[in-house]
């Protein structure tokens, strides 16, 4: 390698950097006065863009919300205009659909559990420095990370904002060769998805049970992904479009993302809460491997989130498998669509939790209101609850450094999109 | 042959890695793969995997003339202190992890090219230099 002369680099950050965070902490007398996840990632503004818009060009205007869960915005859109105009699109489209939905699963779990969680619970700095020490671990991460992405692009043409799905169906069925190579690859991958969960459930889980409402989708044949009736902890059971009466968003000053509220209390949403409510859901072969580690759900601790995802992973490859191994490539791959006028109400679970979505929609199908509640928003009242209660049980009399450490794993236990910035946590403590 | 990997997305000065790219298509240079990723975080590591030779062009900032091609060293790159993040995972981080994984090519170029301070707009490229550098490899 060469250089012509010595010069300092740094890459453009404007484009990759999706939000900044921050902790504000006030400690008298060793109690916590004031704790609070400052956001300040501009609103993105989506619910207004998409006005006027027809549906289907809608699909892949909120894909573009999110460049990890792209799949999430256009299946809780699609649900919704499905679920208004009447459409079934079969058993072919449902099984594909939750085939693309295990890919970003699996992608964003994978990104998530051994690039961003893992080192934190060996005390390493960042997957760079884990690396050395578990090297091997590290190279599963992205196998199973990149397989993710490969399942998503098998449907979609690209792994980042896919373009395939439609309401009625899909664009276009993949062809059988491309699914049989696919087929191959999630069998060489299944094992390595047995493993990880058995590698997570030797981690050294720091003990901190704390109570809170675990929030998911559910439904009794399957462990619940693109449908459901919301379901709660605490006896919550309701269809979807009765949302708004149950939940309520508001704004803090201190954040740009507006925060939820179920019956005005904080509530978790995303891996633990799925688990914590449809563990017995999970196929015989994934319960399997939990039983056989000592592994039980539910769980209060939200340090066991890194298994949660774990034991994910192991689900959405073992049913994409499942799946894809009885695939048929069908004549047509949508049905027809008739728009009419009225309120689509769509919720999926997104990898990081449920994403609700309504659309009032006139008798063309264009859009006149649109409104979006994405998972982070909804963890945001949770995760402060979360760092009052787990900063006070890790000891106030801990040093700045190690205040703000502990402080970022709990907030990485929620993979949120914003992770970014809570790396980039500034932990401002002021103590008298 | 070399991979070349023109990395880069829609936006303003960020699209360099793309539009070397397209240069290089025109120019029809033989013995060249030639691919095209937007902001791939850790997923670069994926496009070293049986191959020897790779080319990685980014956009950059270094306080020389927008547009300008320069040939850096990997070790000079930045790493931003995000690195516990997806969103901050860029190329300087994707180098680091390869390099102890122990699976960086054989031989691995980074080119890069100046994006000015104004990253909104798009600076010519000078792909003389861009075409002399990859004589220069070949």
């Amino acid at each position: 390698m060469t250089s012509k002369r010595e010069i300092h680099i740094n890459v453009p950050v404007l484009t990759r950097v999706e939000g900044e965070g921050a902790l504000e902490l006030d400690v008298a007398q060793g109690v916590i006065q004031k704790l609070n996840l400052r956001i300040f990632e501009p609103p993105r503004l989506f619910e207004k863009f998409v006005e006027g818009y027809e549906y289907d060009q809608v699909i892949d205007m909120v894909a573009r919300i999110c460049g990890i869960c792209p799949v999430a915005y256009q299946m809780s859109a699609v649900q919704a205009f499905e679920r208004l105009f009447g459409v079934d699109p079969g058993p072919w489209v449902q099984d594909m659909r939750r085939v693309m939905y295990c890919g970003e699963w699996l992608q964003s779990h994978a990104l998530h559990v051994h690039l961003l969680a893992a080192p934190d619970f060996f005390g390493f700095e960042s997957a760079i420095a884990m690396a050395e020490k578990y090297p091997e671990a590290v190279r599963r991460g992205l196998r199973l990370q990149g397989l993710g992405n490969d399942l998503i692009t098998l449907f979609g043409g690209r792994s980042v904002h896919p373009v395939a799905v439609r309401v009625g169906g899909f664009y276009k069925a993949p062809a059988e060769e491309a699914v049989a190579d696919m087929v191959k690859q999630l069998e060489q991958a299944l094992p390595q998805a047995e493993a990880l969960v058995r590698w997570c459930a030797e981690l050294d889980f720091p003990h901190d049970e704390q109570a809170f409402t675990s929030v998911a989708l559910s439904e009794p044949g399957e462990y619940a992904i693109g449908s459901g009736r919301l379901v709660s902890g605490q006896g919550l059971d309701i269809d979807i479009s009765h949302f708004e009466g149950h939940f309520e968003e508001f704004q803090v000053p201190h954040s740009t993302a507006l925060h939820t509220q179920l019956e005005g209390r904080p509530y978790l949403t995303g891996p633990l809460a799925r688990l914590n409510l449809n563990f017995r859901q999970l196929p015989k072969p994934v319960r399997g491997v939990m039983e056989d580690c000592g592994i039980h759900f539910p769980s209060h601790n939200m340090f066991h989130s890194i298994l949660a995802r774990a034991i994910e992973i192991h689900l959405v490859t073992y049913e994409a498998l499942q799946l894809l191994q009885a695939y048929e490539r069908p004549d047509v791959s949508a049905v027809q669509v008739r728009p009419r006028a009225g309120t689509a109400f769509g919720c999926t679970e997104a990898p990081r939790g449920f994403l609700w979505h309504r659309y009032d929609v006139d008798e063309r199908g264009d859009i006149r209101r649109a409104r979006i509640v994405p998972p982070t928003s909804q963890n945001q009242a949770r995760i402060e609850q979360d760092l009052r209660a787990s900063l006070e049980t890790f000891g106030l009399d801990h040093d700045d450094d190690e205040l703000r450490q502990r402080a970022e794993q709990v907030i990485r236990n929620y993979d949120p999109c914003i992770s970014c910035a809570t790396h980039f946590l500034q932990l401002k403590v002021s103590r008298r | 042959m070399i991979r070349v990997i023109g990395i880069g997305s829609p936006f303003g000065a960020d699209q360099l890695g793309w539009l070397a790219l397209e240069a290089l298509e025109e120019a029809a240079i033989s013995d060249l793969e030639l691919i095209r990723l937007d902001r791939p975080g850790s997923g670069l590591l994926r496009y070293f995997e049986d191959v020897e030779r790779v080319l990685l062009i980014d956009a950059v900032v270094a306080d020389s003339e927008p547009g300008e091609v320069t040939l850096l060293n990997p070790a000079d790159l930045s790493q931003s202190s995000c690195l516990t993040s997806s969103h901050g995972f860029g190329v300087a981080e994707a180098l680091a992890l390869a390099e102890t994984l122990e699976t960086l090519p054989a031989e691995l170029w980074v080119a890069g090219i100046e994006a000015g301070s104004d990253h909104c707009s798009v600076p010519d490229l000078n792909k003389q230099q861009l075409l002399d550098l990859l004589a220069h490899l070949i």
